[in-house]
């Protein structure tokens, strides 16, 4: 069956799961053409580091990557998947079946076409173990990727797994590179983004030019070069200076100083992160659920906001993102509340002062340093004792997070946004992100219920289920949402449009320099 | 000669146990490249499939014999953490902090021994005084404290050099040249606060010595004496100390190299160290130490044509 057969059919019988054919323009709202042309220089906060799109799994990276390659679907702000790369998309009743019809004029850097054998390459590229692709296991349950056509590929899938197409669509998994590229795809990548990828001097810049026969049409700038700069202070300077067109990530202290200053804007938007205090659970008492109640009770989280991102955030009682459906809208965030902490560490039966115990930390995120502090005096406050270690991140990675060798810690994680990703990994009992030790059978049965769930709004009433759970035994306790922010010169447009909604990404597709 | 090849090999044989050392070093410290590598993204699995593909699970003998196997080929290997060439990596990064090196020693030199010379000719006088002032205030004021200044001066009031970054001088030489003024001037403050110190005991301690006498006495113009006769002699040991301080600036500018977003060899070091990068480690403080090291003979050497009287032998 040709695609446009398809596509009439599929219209006419409307049995089948079809998402397509909506172009992509996001901009198109804004009034006005914006200028084309000109190189806008980006200060970027971080070092780009494997630029192989499905090895790495670096947040800063993937950030610069997102502009090079374009995925096979891609998420909405609803986190609705739609299509990118594939102008349609076909799930089988039964979820065992995934047929992506692809756009006949999506042209590559190299000038060549897409065709199914890309996709099918790109796809058995993860898939395969010695490709050492961070996202893998998105792959897991595919049983078979056939190129039907020059236009067709279509997934087999050995058992049901609902989150697969909004794996796809994140963090490089179905990102599509030209067939036999994966050698040089981490020296110099080839993608069907809207910039081309020129050359990077490690450490010091990435150069990318716009690519004309982008299959959404033309970029407006016509180069971008991103400068990686770690130092904050020297990111601010060069915007200052005018060095640099852009920056992303504000120092938390100086956000509302670049607000004031009028030659300037700035862009803040939520979340870029979410974070939480764990408890190793299989160290007495932290696997008594009251004293881990206990502990939510002993902090004001509002005020950790102010304390520790100065202001630049958003207190919350669920990880999930404020516009996913899998989010239950029905937690509240806990009072600080001593007396109900104590009378909780009564009930399990412990008494403050024979509670010491040392909280974990990294440096590697500053902010973290101070909430532990600002933490640790409420503790303190309600009669325990405790000592905080602050840890390199090489160190918190191996004790913490690979060890398991701690009592209590806080972590944050980006762009975490698919339910099963985020719940299964981080509360499953053998999920990859469980270096908590927590096994609840509950959330366990929930959580595979959920992964082989096909009707969408029945998986996301679970996942309400699943943080009610999570809430009400207090396995860890949600902190806060963190704000991204980026500042830019006044004569920058588009930047309503160049967050991706996952919050990390940055997408230069719709920016222009006035 | 056999006074060249002899430290020649000997710098061979310091390479080699220092490269033994940093080896386990380097793996004594906790955590891995591969836990660095996945981060908060990394399961069990492909944690171990990582450590099996990079070799981490080899017995270290293994893993240094390899390293060290392909070294001898000329092989430097591929940054596990970065999956860029390291000699790549080397190339252009030995070329940033070159430059920045290069350039503030020709600043401090230049400074110094004029600053210097004044300070010992003009004794207790006001020239004294300016110069040892100079001199004071660029050795109690660390380097990061200058940048800031500098930029503050320079970037953001006057607007005429770049506050960060770099740019090849292969590529655009003026331009290069900007980038690395301002590192370079902070990075050479401090050391032209040594050498001006060094240059003025130096020449007064010559200025005091019987030829000198010798020379005013019989007829030679002061200029003369103290350029030609007295500076030369006083050379030799603010020479070997800027000399030293190559080796040492190389591997030590990271806080300028930060301040200036300037990435060289101790940035690149930093990076390697900072994510147990150990061909990387391996391969900056090997470049380091050779330079550290070349530059400790090359002064050796240019002793021997400053002042005759030294031989080897």
């Amino acid at each position: 069956m040709k695609r446009r057969d398809f596509l009439k059919l599929s219209a006419l019988t409307g049995g089948a799961v079809l998402l397509g054919n909506a172009p992509n323009f996001r901009a198109l709202a804004q009034g006005g053409t914006p200028a084309s042309g000109g190189t806008l220089v980006w200060g970027h906060s971080e070092t780009t580091q494997n630029i192989d799109i499905h090895q790495t799994g670096t947040a800063s990276t993937l950030r610069m990557l997102q502009n090079v390659h374009d995925s096979i679907v891609v998420p909405d702000s609803n986190f609705t998947i739609q299509p990118g790369l594939a102008e349609a998309f076909e799930v089988s009743s039964d979820l065992l079946t995934y047929t992506f019809f692809l756009r006949p004029d999506v042209r590559f850097h190299n000038g060549k076409l897409l065709t199914a054998a890309d996709v099918k390459y790109s796809f058995e590229r993860v898939k395969d173990p010695a490709t050492g692709a961070t996202n893998f296991e998105v792959f897991n349950d595919v049983e078979e990727i056939l190129a039907l056509d020059d236009h067709t590929v279509q997934i087999k899938m050995s058992r049901v797994y609902s989150p697969f197409l909004a794996r796809l669509s994140e963090n490089g998994s179905g990102a599509i590179i030209p067939e036999g590229s994966g050698e040089t795809t981490g020296t110099q990548p080839i993608g069907a983004g809207p910039f081309q990828f020129i050359e990077r001097e490690f450490g010091n810049e990435v150069r990318l030019k716009r690519w004309d026969e982008y299959w959404q049409g033309p970029a407006y700038l016509e180069e971008i070069i991103s400068r990686e700069v770690t130092e904050p202070t020297v990111r601010l300077t060069g915007l200052r200076t005018g060095e640099m067109h852009l920056i992303n990530d504000i120092p938390l202290d100086r956000v509302d100083e670049l607000k004031a200053d009028s030659n300037l804007q700035v862009h803040t938007w939520a979340p870029l992160s979410w974070a939480f205090l764990n408890f190793n659970h299989q160290i007495e008492p932290f696997n008594d659920p009251r004293v881990r109640l206990a502990f939510d009770y002993m902090i004001d989280k509002e005020v950790l906001v102010q304390g520790a991102l100065w202001g630049q955030g958003e207190v919350t009682a669920s990880p999930s993102f404020p516009t996913s459906p899998s989010r239950n809208n029905d937690l509240q965030v806990r009072p600080q509340d001593f007396n109900e902490a104590r009378s909780l560490l009564a009930a399990a039966g412990v008494n403050p002062s024979d509670l010491e115990f040392t909280f974990k930390t990294t440096t590697n995120y500053p902010w973290h340093v101070e909430a532990t502090q600002i933490m640790q005096e409420w503790f303190r406050m309600a009669g325990l004792r405790v000592n905080v270690e602050a840890l390199t991140w090489s160190d918190w990675l191996s004790q913490c997070w690979i060890n398991r060798d701690y009592t209590v810690t806080m972590m944050n994680f980006f762009t975490l946004w698919e339910p099963d990703f985020l719940y299964y990994s981080l509360w499953h009992t053998t999920g990859a992100f469980n270096y908590r030790n927590i096994s609840d059978p509950v959330l366990d049965d929930w959580l595979q219920q959920a992964r082989e769930t096909a009707d969408q709004s029945v998986r996301m009433e679970l996942y309400h289920q699943i943080k009610q759970r999570i809430y009400d035994e207090a396995h860890d306790v949600v902190l806060w949402f963190r704000n991204g922010t980026l500042a830019a010169q006044k004569n920058v447009g588009g930047l309503d449009h160049i967050v991706n909604p996952n919050g990390s990404n940055l997408n230069f597709w719709r920016v222009s320099l006035g | 000669m056999t006074y060249l090849f002899k430290r020649l090999s000997l710098l061979l044989l310091t390479l080699l146990l220092i490269s033994v050392v940093t080896f386990v070093l380097t793996k004594i410290l906790p955590g891995d490249v591969a836990i660095m590598i996945l981060g908060t993204r990394s399961h069990p699995e492909t944690l171990t499939a990582l450590r099996q593909e990079l070799g981490l699970n080899d017995p270290l003998v293994v893993q240094y014999g390899r390293w060290i196997g392909d070294l001898l080929q000329g092989d430097w290997g591929t940054s596990l953490r970065f999956k860029e060439p390291i000699a790549k990596l080397l190339g252009q990064k030995i070329l940033a902090s070159g430059v920045i090196v290069v350039l503030s020693l020709l600043i401090a030199l230049s400074l110094a021994i004029p600053l210097g010379v004044v300070g010992a000719v003009r004794q207790n006088r006001w020239q004294d005084t300016v110069s040892s002032s100079t001199a004071l205030l660029g050795i109690s004021l660390p380097d990061f404290f200058w940048g800031m200044v500098l930029i503050l001066l320079f970037s953001r009031w006057l607007g005429l050099l770049p506050s960060s970054g770099f740019v090849s001088p292969l590529e655009n030489l003026w331009l290069s040249i900007k980038h690395a003024l301002l590192p370079a001037i902070a990075l050479g403050l401090s050391l032209m606060a040594h050498l001006t110190r060094m240059t003025r005991s130096a020449m007064l301690e010559v200025l005091s010595q019987d030829y000198i006498r010798v020379s005013r006495s019989k007829g030679l113009g002061e200029r003369m004496v103290v350029y030609k006769h007295a500076l030369r002699n006083a050379i030799a040991p603010v020479i070997t100390v800027a000399g030293l301080q190559l080796g040492y600036l190389f591997g030590s500018i990271i806080v300028v190299e930060s301040l200036f977003n300037y990435t060289g060899v101790g940035w690149l070091t930093y990076q390697a160290l900072l994510n147990r990068d150990i061909p990387l480690i391996q391969a900056t403080v090997f470049v380091i130490a050779t330079v550290f090291m070349l530059s400790n003979l090359v002064v050796d050497l240019v002793y021997k044509v400053l002042d005759p009287r030294i031989s080897f032998e």
